[in-house]
């Protein structure tokens, strides 16, 4: 039995554990139904071109872990970011971990997805947002949707504004068969709030499992976002992670992605435009070696008149990696004033890596100012001389450039927590210190 | 550094297609349809050796077993291939030396589309082949360029004087199953071009040729083949208008260049078939497959200008295979009411230090659809490989859309590849400076639009700017609210 | 030459004219001067026609003729020309081909035909020297990477080919350093004779050292608060505008 046959075969026995009466059954199975005659991508679809599922697809994973793993504090520390006292949702093995997090709901909702979905309390917001920006034409979108069960839930109200991050961390424990997990995050914040909040996806030992995740963010009218995905898998897991994103008027989001480990990573990123004088941010630093291979697939649908986009995107490619861009920004007939910029750059260090780019525009409406740009090359020959000639070791030398490459979209991250982590992670992969930060 | 020409000026006051017209010739129509009888019959009617008629039928056999492609950003009814015949040509024996012997009529049409013979000849000392319909009816110069040693003639002569060369180029660089118009085109290829620049031979002059579609439900199928041999260069142009129709008419045309070691080929097109009516009704469908493919230190440089057709799907292409070998591509797209344009180019790098520029102007107009969509490859064996690659757009009013899909691949470090792309519109201040200076709205849009395109018609021969100027300001005519 | 009646107009709703009357005779050079937002450069659009302005009460006659009604090219067909406070960029289009087009485009309106490429180009050179312009400038793109002082030099470049009966010249001196304000004023000077007018629309006196006129105007909210001789200029320059508030 193919693994696609035996998602929809296991969907029935899935649903009878959990509450059928749901409304949330219905989109359940309505997206099964669209998964069951689109099937799993394949290279034929032009959004796939560069990225094949194949070799995923055709192995055997478990859909649920059978007995809670025994994971401890010790064994997650090193992936969260405990300096600040902040909220945190942790899942091992796609259950929640109630010793491991920090959940409220205390003047907001910080908790998880399954109790939101099946609370009386929740089922007026659940109604009016769940599953209402993810669109029906993404296979791999309905497949999460058809097995929505657990993930994280944050409801920021009116006008609250959480000092720290919020943390979500989704583990794998290794310690079972390969898992695919379909976690799902609803986030929800309300006119004139802020939120920050960090995502990471990580395998505690070697683990050939799969995690195809949705996260359906919510920006209400002059709200904040600022939302940070680390990707820094061991080299034997594989992500797809997909975003949805809805922004009413005078909203700001900001996504910053930092894709450093995992086999392969798929990030389909989507903003929607419900309103005017929005701002929306895409920033991309990707640092692969080995079989690597991370494909970044974003969308920026400008729908109302006067909003703005920047997509900033940076790529070093090291041995044998690969590097998929495919932008598009879209702006629609009515769509006038709109200011969209894309921007894709990347290094190649070995000769077998390689990069893809497909920076698109499509755009319907006169008065706009749209551009994108596309490099591929190599650091700077002349530059690396120069700092030779002044002492600095190539390591060293190499390691300062790509510094300097990466720096545009390090500088805007602003948890500084966070862009030292980073930081760190960057001086480990290029195997120097160079004794500062960005 | 002439901007404009009064002449020019008093082409803008007419509002329809002015090429729009219907030349009565006697010719000689097959049967609608497609079979392998047809395409038997086809090279029959051209006397074509077996080989050739063995390379056809191959090529159908391809065809039917092909799907049309889907993949592009088009919407149109598809041509019922059944409903077209495959062959039309004057009945009046082509084999003429001089234009006397030339049809009046035909002439005549030449005349209304101001590219008299004599005048031509005489003035730019271009060589013309002129292709009406599907059979060559006329050519000059010939003896100029046989004692050059260059071969221009007709596709179906080549066939039959040089099969030699013919056979040995003749889908080499798009294979019959490229594509699905690539096969149609191969199994029933009408006439063409065919050109052979010997060893170290400059042409002298630049070689032309124009096409006309211009029999009712005519499908029209042109092969040009073209091969520089080491160390020689040519500059050809081709040209294309076609008169007004109610149906559409189909076009797929193949083009093959061939430069061996440090040849260059300069290949020049002006486009204005004939774009459907302000409704969008009628107008040419232009699928065409144009590729070359680049030898040691050669140069292919493709120069367009598309005005015209309904719907055109076209990608010259380089195939940068010798080492230290050039591709360029220029490209002016303007598309107007109900036009749709998917044009751009593939240039894929193998050898080592090859270049390539890709310069595209896109002008959208009226309810027009015009992308971009390119392809830059460079292989893992492609050391040192250069692309620069710059797509550009104006937007003119609001119904209208203008799109950039360019596809880059790089799989060699060395690689150094930038492409950049931008879209705007014609400002309002700046056509109140050109009012201010007395230069009237619609003329203000000319000379912007002149400017914008200006990298893409400076690339062009001078007789060929000109009229490409010309129709620039023709086909965004009724544009400005 | 030009005369303004009563002239109100406003732009976006908002009214910017109150009343304006102005009277400019052939071969007068006039001087406008007003604090910022004024009305100053309105004045200057709406003389050209700008359609962003709207005319709600009020006449303007250029020769007699009213032409309220008239488009912006069709008056400047007339004979009127105004230089640009901020000239606008158009790539690919050289100097040379702008003014070409403008001037065939004019004489076309007049009946005549387009000047012989022979002619225009001794024009070009003549009036290139006259502003101390080298050729290169003439074949690069028009306004297109141009420095400040450039752009306005090719304004009065302009002006000095299209020969117009009037020339409403707006704050031609903001952003020139002192030699290229002597160079400009001077081409202005050079240009304007007993048939032709210019209108001067400025900020500050010291452009009137060198274009001195013959009457200056202040506008101080959309109206003419005061006129008078040269001297006006000069108390102003000392003074500021405060003294001629009510």
């Amino acid at each position: 039995m193919s693994f696609q046959d035996k998602l929809l075969d296991s969907f029935i026995a899935f649903e009878q554990v959990i509450d059928i009466d749901n409304p949330i059954h219905t989109y359940r199975k309505n997206a099964l139904n669209r998964f069951e005659s689109e099937g799993f991508p394949t290279k034929k679809d032009e959004l796939w071109k560069y990225t094949s599922l194949k070799s995923i697809i055709q192995k055997d994973y478990s859909l649920s872990v059978k007995s809670n793993p025994n994971v401890g504090l010790k064994d997650i520390k090193k992936y969260s970011i405990n300096d600040i006292d902040s909220f945190k949702i942790v899942f091992v093995d796609g259950v929640f971990n109630p010793f491991l997090s920090n959940t409220t709901h205390d003047g907001m909702d910080v908790c998880v997805l399954s109790a939101a979905i099946s609370k009386n309390k929740y089922k007026k917001t659940i109604n009016k947002y769940f599953n209402k920006i993810v669109p029906d034409d993404q296979s791999l979108a309905s497949l999460n949707t058809s097995y929505t069960q657990e993930g994280a839930y944050i409801h920021i109200p009116k006008s609250v504004l959480p000092e720290d991050p919020i943390q979500i961390l989704h583990f794998s424990s290794g310690k079972n068969k390969p898992l695919w997990l379909q976690p799902r995050n609803v986030i929800i914040v309300e006119e004139n709030a802020r939120v920050e909040i960090i995502e990471r996806h990580q395998s505690l030992r070697t683990h050939h499992g799969v995690t195809n995740s949705l996260t359906e963010i919510y920006a209400e009218k002059n709200s904040f976002i600022d939302y940070y995905k680390i990707q820094n898998d061991l080299e034997t897991s594989n992500l797809i992670d997909n975003t949805f994103i809805d922004q009413k008027r005078d909203s700001n989001v900001r996504v910053h992605t930092f894709s450093f480990g995992g086999k392969l990573t798929r990030n389909n990123l989507n903003f929607y435009h419900k309103g005017e004088n929005i701002q929306s941010t895409l920033k991309g630093l990707t640092i692969l070696e080995g079989d690597q291979h991370v494909d970044h697939n974003t969308l920026v649908n400008h729908a109302q008149p006067n909003c703005e986009s920047h997509q900033d995107y940076k790529g070093i490619f090291s041995e044998r990696s690969v590097g998929v861009f495919n932008g598009k920004i879209l702006v629609d007939q009515i769509a006038q004033k709109t200011n969209a910029f894309q921007q894709n750059n990347n290094i190649l260090i070995d000769n077998k890596a390689k990069v893809n780019s497909k920076p698109q525009l499509e755009i319907f409406a006169d008065d706009v100012k749209c551009s994108h740009g596309c490099t591929i090359g190599q650091l700077d020959k002349e530059a690396l001389f120069y700092l030779k000639s002044r002492g600095i070791p190539e390591k060293e030398a190499i390691a300062l450039l790509t510094y300097g490459f990466a720096n545009s979209i390090l500088k805007s991250v602003n948890i500084p927590s966070l862009k030292k982590r980073i930081n760190s992670l960057i001086s480990k992969k290029l195997g120097v210190d160079l004794g500062f930060d960005l | 550094m002439a901007y404009t020409e009064e002449e020019l000026k008093k082409q803008l006051e007419t509002k329809e297609y002015e090429y729009g017209f219907y030349t009565d010739i006697d010719s000689e129509t097959f049967p609608v349809g497609l079979s392998e009888e047809i395409v038997i019959a086809i090279s029959k009617k051209k006397n074509e050796p077996k080989w050739m008629t063995d390379w056809r039928l191959d090529a159908f056999k391809i065809w039917k077993g092909m799907k049309k492609p889907s993949w592009s950003n088009l919407k149109y009814n598809e041509p019922d291939y059944q409903a077209i015949s495959y062959y039309s040509a004057p009945k009046k024996k082509p084999n003429l030396k001089s234009l006397d012997e030339v049809d009046p009529e035909l002439l005549k049409t030449f005349n209304k589309l101001g590219i008299s013979i004599d005048e031509q000849k005489r003035l730019s000392g271009v060589a013309m082949d002129v292709v009406v319909d599907s059979v060559s009816v006329a050519t000059s110069f010939k003896d100029t360029l046989e004692e050059k040693g260059i071969i221009f003639c007709s596709i179906s002569d080549a066939i039959k004087n040089h099969p030699k060369l013919v056979r040995k180029y003749i889908g080499t660089v798009i294979p019959k199953r490229d594509n699905y118009f690539a096969a149609l085109n191969s199994a029933v290829f009408s006439d063409g071009s065919f050109c052979y620049i010997p060893k170290g031979v400059k042409c002298p002059m630049e070689l032309s040729t124009y096409f006309r579609i211009n029999q009712a439900g005519t499908g029209q199928f042109e092969r040009t083949l073209l091969i520089a041999d080491e160390s020689s260069y040519v500059s050809y142009l081709e040209g294309c208008t076609a008169p007004s129709r109610d149906e559409n008419q189909l076009h797929a045309a193949v083009v093959e260049l061939i430069a061996l070691d440090d040849a260059e080929i300069k290949y020049s097109t002006v486009q204005n078939w004939f774009p459907g009516d302000k409704d969008g009704n009628g107008g040419v469908f232009n699928f065409v497959t144009k590729r070359g493919i680049c030898h040691d230190r050669s140069k292919i440089s493709w120069t367009q200008v598309e005005t015209g057709s309904a719907v055109t799907w076209k990608y010259p292409s380089c195939v940068l295979k010798g080492n230290d070998s050039i591709g360029e591509f220029y490209s002016i797209a303007v598309t107007n009411n109900f036009q749709q344009a998917d044009t751009g180019t593939k240039m894929i790098h193998i050898g080592k230090n090859t270049k390539s520029t890709i310069i595209s102007k896109g002008v959208s107009a009226g309810k027009s659809q015009n992308s971009y969509r390119g392809l830059v490859k460079i292989s893992p064996m492609a050391e040192n490989a250069r692309n620069f690659s710059q797509c550009d757009s104006l937007l003119m009013g609001n119904e209208c859309g203008a799109h950039t899909f360019p596809y880059i691949e790089a799989q060699n470090k060395s690689a150094q590849i930038e492409h950049e792309a931008s879209t705007s519109k014609i400002g309002e201040d700046q056509i109140f400076y050109c009012n201010q200076r007395g230069i009237d709205t619609e003329k203000a849009i000319a000379l912007i639009v002149n400017g914008f395109s200006k990298e893409v018609l400076n690339k062009l021969p001078m007789e060929f700017a000109v009229e490409a100027q010309k129709l620039l300001e023709i086909s965004l005519e009724g544009s400005v609210g | 030459m030009l005369e303004i009646e009563n002239l109100h107009c406003k732009i976006d709703g908002k009214t910017i004219l109150k009343g304006i009357n102005l009277k400019i005779k052939k071969g007068e050079i006039h001087a406008i001067m007003g604090p910022n937002g004024s009305g100053k450069s309105t004045l200057a659009n709406v003389i050209s026609g700008h359609e962003d302005y709207e005319v709600t009460k009020g006449s303007i006659y250029f020769d007699n003729k009213e032409i309220n009604e008239l488009g912006v090219d069709e008056r400047a067909h007339e004979g009127i020309f105004m230089s640009f406070q901020y000239p606008v960029e158009i790539p690919g289009v050289t100097v040379t081909n702008f003014i070409k087009t403008a001037i065939n485009e004019t004489r076309k309106s007049q009946g005549l035909d387009d000047m012989s490429s022979s002619e225009m180009l001794k024009k070009i050179r003549e009036k290139a020297n006259l502003l101390d312009m080298d050729s290169n400038f003439l074949s690069r793109s028009l306004n297109e990477g141009f420095s400040g002082g450039e752009k306005k030099r090719n304004e009065i470049f302009q002006m000095a080919m299209m020969e117009p009966k009037l020339a409403v010249l707006d704050e031609t001196d903001s952003g020139l350093d002192i030699d290229a304000l002597k160079i400009v004023a001077n081409g202005v000077v050079k240009c304007s004779n007993d048939d032709n007018s210019v209108l001067v629309i400025t900020h500050y006196q010291r452009l009137l050292d060198y274009i001195v006129p013959d009457k200056v105007h202040v506008i101080m909210d959309g109206k003419v608060v005061k006129s008078g001789n040269k001297d006006l200029a000069k108390k102003i320059e000392v003074v500021g505008y405060d003294w001629l508030k009510n």
